[in-house]
C-alpha cells in the first residue's frame, strides 16, 4: 500500500527551517564570545595598548577625535526622554475624542517619566563632573 | 507599482544585515548596538508595511512601542558598555579570563 | 466591565508599578543607613501583597482591556511561582552584596520591575503585550546581571546577556511581525482563528522565528550559549533569580502562545519542541561533566531541566501542560535551594568560592549543609524518592500518554547520563579528602530558607503532591 508508506516530506518543513536557522545562528554565536574576549584583553597580552579603548573608540583611528565617557551618560538620558515623548503625538490628536481616561493615562505616564527624571537628578546622573 | 513584497524584501535585507552585523563585526561593541537597532527597524518596516496594506492601525501602534523599547534598550546597552570599559581598567586582566566561552 | 473592575484585575501589576516607582524615590532621597536592606524588606512585602491580590479578581477575572490581558488559573499559578522566587532572590542578596558594599536599594527595585514584566508575560493575550512584558523583564535583567559595577566578570556577563538577549528579542519580534502580517491580527484568539484554515508560508516562518526567540529566553539548545557565561559572571543571587523566575515566565509564555495562538499549528511546533527538548537534555547532561565551577554546572543543569519541562509541552495535551507546570514548580524549589547552598560557599575571609573541588570534606565541617546540598543534587538528578523524580515522572507519563513513546525512552536514557555529574558533586562532598573549610553559615534567613526548600524536595514533599496536581491541573485546564 504505497499511500501509507509514502512520507509527505512537506510535513518536515518546519523542522528543516528551524534547523537551518538554528545552525546559522548557533555557528555565529561561537564567534561572538571571541569578540568579547578580544575586548577583555584576553587574546592580547599588551594591556596598555587596550586601555586606549577606555572611551569606546580605538585610539589609532584618531581623525574624528575621542569622546569623553560622560557624553554617553548624557546620550543615555537623552535617548530615553526624547523617544518616550513619541507617545504624546498620537495621544495629542485623539485626546479630545477619548476623554478623561486618555487624559488620565497620559498624566500617569508623564508622572512616571518625572519620577525617573527626579531619580536621575538625585543620583547625580545630570552632573557633568 | 511598489507592493507589499517590496517592503518585506527591504525588511528582510535589513534584518539579515543586522544579524550579520552582530556576528561579522570585529571592531567595536558600539557597532553591535547599531546592528540591534537595525534589526528592530527592519521589524518596524514590516509592521508599518503590513499595517498599511491590511488597513489595520494595530501595526503602527506596535511600531510605536517597538521604537520606544528600542530606545530603552539602546540606553541600557550603552550604560552596560560604560561600566564595562570603566571596570576593565581597574581589575586585573586574568580575572576576566576566568570565564571561558 | 468598568475601568475600576479592570484595574482590580491587574492589581498585582498596579502594586508592583506604584511600589517600584515609590521605592525608587525612596532610594534616591532617603538618607537612612542600611537603605538596601530596608528597601528589600518593603519589596518582599509588596511581592507578598501581590500574591494575596491573586486571591481576588486578579486571580480569575478573565480577559480585560479588550483581551490584552488574561487573569486565569494559568496566570495565577505562574505568578505565584514568579513572586515567590523573586522574593527569595531578594532575601538571599544582602549578605552577598554587603561584603563588597554593593547592597544598593536598586537591587530589590530591579527585581520588582522584572517581576512586573513577567506578570505581563504570563497574562498576555496579545502579541503586543507579549513583547512589552518580555522587554520589561529583560531590560531589568540586563542591569541586574551587571549589578556589581566593580567586578569585570559581572560587567562582561551583563554585556553578553544584553547583546544576545537583544538579538533574541529582535528575532522574536521579526516572527511576530510576520505572524501579524499574515494573519492580520495580534490577538492570540484572532491568530488561532486565522491559522485554523491552514498554515501559510509566512505564518510558518513567523512561528519558527517566534519559537527561536522564546528558546533563547528559556536557554534551550541550540540557543543556550549565553547561559553558562552569564550564570557564572552574574552575582550569585542574580544567577539564582535568572535560573528561576524568568524561566517560569518564558515557559508559561511559550505555553500560552503555543496552546492559545498557535494551537492549529500544533503539528508544526511539536516537532521543533521535541527536537529542542531532547537536544537540551543531552547537551545539559554531557557539557556539565567537565565543569569545575559550581555556577557553570548549575547553568548546564538548568538547560538540562528546561529540556525535561519541554517534554510536557511536546506532548501537546492538557495533561502535558499540567506536568510541565508541576515540573517548573518543583524545579524552582530545587534550584533556589541549590543556589542558597552555593551562597554558603565562602572561604575564611568571607569571599565567595565557586570551585566544586572546594566542596570536599563539607560532610565533616558542616554536616547539615552537606546533607541539604546532597538532597538538592539527588533531587535534580531525579532519583526517587526525592521530589525531583516526581516531576520527571509526570512529564514522561504525559509524553507516553500522548503516544510519544520514543521521546520518553530517549529522555529517560539521557536523564541517566545527567545523573552522573550530580552524583559527582555528592561524591566530592562525602568521600573526597577535606579541603579548607568554609566560613560558618550563620544567616538565620538563608539557613531557614535552605531548611524549607530541602524539606520540600525531600520525600516529605510528596504530601504537597495532591495540592500541586490540583492547582497545576486547574491551570492547564484554563488553556483548553
Amino acid at each position: 500500500m504505497p499511500e501509507t508508506i509514502a512520507v509527505d516530506l512537506a510535513e518536515y518543513l518546519p523542522i528543516l527551517l528551524f534547523l537551518g536557522i538554528a545552525l546559522l545562528l548557533s555557528t555565529a554565536f561561537v564567534i561572538l564570545p571571541m569578540i568579547v574576549a578580544r575586548f577583555t584583553g584576553a587574546s592580547k597580552p599588551y594591556a596598555n595598548k587596550l586601555t586606549e579603548y577606555e572611551c569606546g573608540f580605538p585610539a589609532f583611528e584618531d581623525s574624528r577625535g575621542q569622546f569623553d565617557v560622560r557624553f554617553y551618560l548624557v546620550a543615555i538620558l537623552f535617548i530615553i526622554f526624547d523617544l518616550e515623548v513619541a507617545f504624546l503625538f498620537p495621544w495629542a490628536v485623539t485626546v479630545f475624542d477619548m476623554g478623561w481616561v486618555a487624559w488620565g493615562a497620559m498624566m500617569v505616564f508623564l508622572a512616571e517619566l518625572a519620577i525617573g527624571l527626579a531619580y536621575a537628578w538625585k543620583v547625580g546622573a545630570l552632573e557633568w563632573e | 507599482m511598489i507592493g507589499l513584497g517590496h517592503y518585506l524584501v527591504v525588511g528582510a535585507i535589513l534584518f539579515v544585515m543586522g544579524v550579520l552585523g552582530i556576528f561579522l563585526n570585529r571592531k567595536n561593541i558600539i557597532i553591535i548596538l547599531m546592528a540591534i537597532e537595525l534589526i528592530l527597524l527592519a521589524v518596524n518596516i514590516n509592521l508599518v508595511a503590513f499595517s498599511a496594506f491590511l488597513g489595520d492601525i494595530v501595526g503602527q501602534v506596535f511600531a510605536m512601542f517597538v521604537l520606544t523599547v528600542a530606545a530603552g534598550e539602546a540606553a541600557i546597552g550603552l550604560a552596560i558598555l560604560v561600566i564595562y570599559f570603566r571596570g576593565r581598567g581597574t581589575i586585573a586582566v586574568d580575572d576576566v579570563n576566568r570565564m571561558k566561552g | 466591565m468598568t475601568m475600576l473592575e479592570s484595574l482590580l484585575v491587574v492589581l498585582p501589576e498596579l502594586i508592583l508599578t506604584l511600589g517600584a516607582t515609590d521605592l525608587l524615590l525612596v532610594a534616591a532621597f532617603s538618607n537612612k543607613p542600611d537603605l538596601g536592606r530596608r528597601v528589600s524588606i518593603y519589596a518582599v512585602l509588596m511581592l507578598i501583597a501581590c500574591g494575596l491580590a491573586l486571591l481576588g479578581p486578579a486571580g480569575n477575572g478573565g480577559a480585560v482591556f479588550g483581551g490584552l490581558y488574561y487573569a486565569d488559573a494559568f496566570s495565577t499559578f505562574s505568578k505565584v511561582l514568579i513572586y515567590a522566587s523573586a522574593a527569595i532572590a531578594i532575601l538571599m542578596a544582602p549578605r552577598f552584596f554587603d561584603r563588597r558594599g554593593e547592597m544598593r536599594p536598586e537591587y530589590p527595585i530591579l527585581i520588582l520591575l522584572s517581576a512586573l514584566g513577567m506578570g505581563f508575560m504570563v497574562s498576555s493575550g496579545d502579541l503586543m503585550m507579549l513583547y512589552i512584558g518580555l522587554e520589561m523583564q529583560s531590560l531589568a535583567a540586563y542591569v541586574l546581571a551587571s549589578f556589581m559595577r566593580q567586578d569585570t566578570r559581572s560587567a562582561e556577563a551583563g554585556l553578553k546577556y544584553f547583546v544576545l538577549g537583544a538579538l533574541a528579542s529582535g528575532i522574536l519580534l521579526y516572527g511576530v511581525s510576520l505572524i501579524y502580517g499574515f494573519t492580520g491580527t495580534t490577538s492570540y484568539q484572532g491568530i488561532g482563528a486565522a491559522m485554523a484554515s491552514g498554515l501559510s508560508m509566512g505564518e510558518l516562518f513567523g512561528l519558527v522565528f517566534v519559537l527561536a526567540g522564546l528558546a533563547f529566553k528559556i536557554s534551550a539548545v541550540p540557543f543556550h550559549m549565553w547561559t553558562p557565561d552569564v550564570y557564572e559572571g552574574a552575582p550569585t543571587p542574580v544567577t539564582a533569580f535568572f535560573a528561576t523566575a524568568p524561566k517560569i515566565a518564558a515557559v508559561a509564555l511559550a505555553i500560552r502562545v503555543m496552546f492559545d495562538a498557535l494551537a492549529p499549528a500544533t503539528d508544526a511546533w511539536q516537532q521543533i519542541v521535541i527536537f529542542v527538548a531532547l537536544a537540551s537534555i543531552a547537551l545539559g547532561a554531557v557539557a556539565a561533566i567537565g565543569q569545575s565551577n559550581v555556577k557553570r554546572l548549575l547553568a548546564y543543569s538548568s538547560i538540562n531541566n528546561i529540556g525535561f519541562a519541554l517534554i510536557g509541552i511536546a506532548a501537546g495535551t492538557q495533561a502535558g501542560v499540567a506536568a510541565t507546570l508541576s515540573y517548573m514548580a518543583i524545579y524552582v524549589v530545587m534550584t533556589l535551594g541549590s543556589f542558597l547552598c552555593v551562597l554558603q560557599m565562602r572561604d575564611a575571609q568571607g569571599r565567595p568560592v565557586e570551585d566544586i573541588a572546594s566542596l570536599a570534606g563539607l560532610s565533616k565541617s558542616q554536616p547539615a549543609l552537606a546533607a541539604a546540598f546532597a538532597i538538592f543534587m539527588f533531587s535534580l538528578a531525579g532519583i526517587p524518592p526525592l521530589l525531583g523524580f516526581w516531576g520527571k515522572f509526570l512529564v514522561f507519563d504525559a509524553a507516553v500518554a500522548a503516544g510519544l513513546f520514543p521521546l520518553a525512552v530517549i529522555g529517560i536514557a539521557l536523564s541517566v547520563i545527567g545523573a552522573y555529574y550530580y552524583l559527582r558533586i555528592i561524591k566530592t562532598i562525602y568521600f573526597d579528602d577535606a579541603a579548607a573549610p568554609y566560613a560558618p553559615a550563620n544567616s538565620v534567613v538563608e539557613n531557614g530558607l535552605i531548611a524549607v526548600t530541602a524539606a520540600t524536595v525531600s520525600p516529605l514533599g510528596y504530601l504537597l503532591v495532591p495540592f500541586l496536581a490540583l492547582t497545576a491541573g486547574n491551570a492547564a485546564q484554563a488553556l483548553f
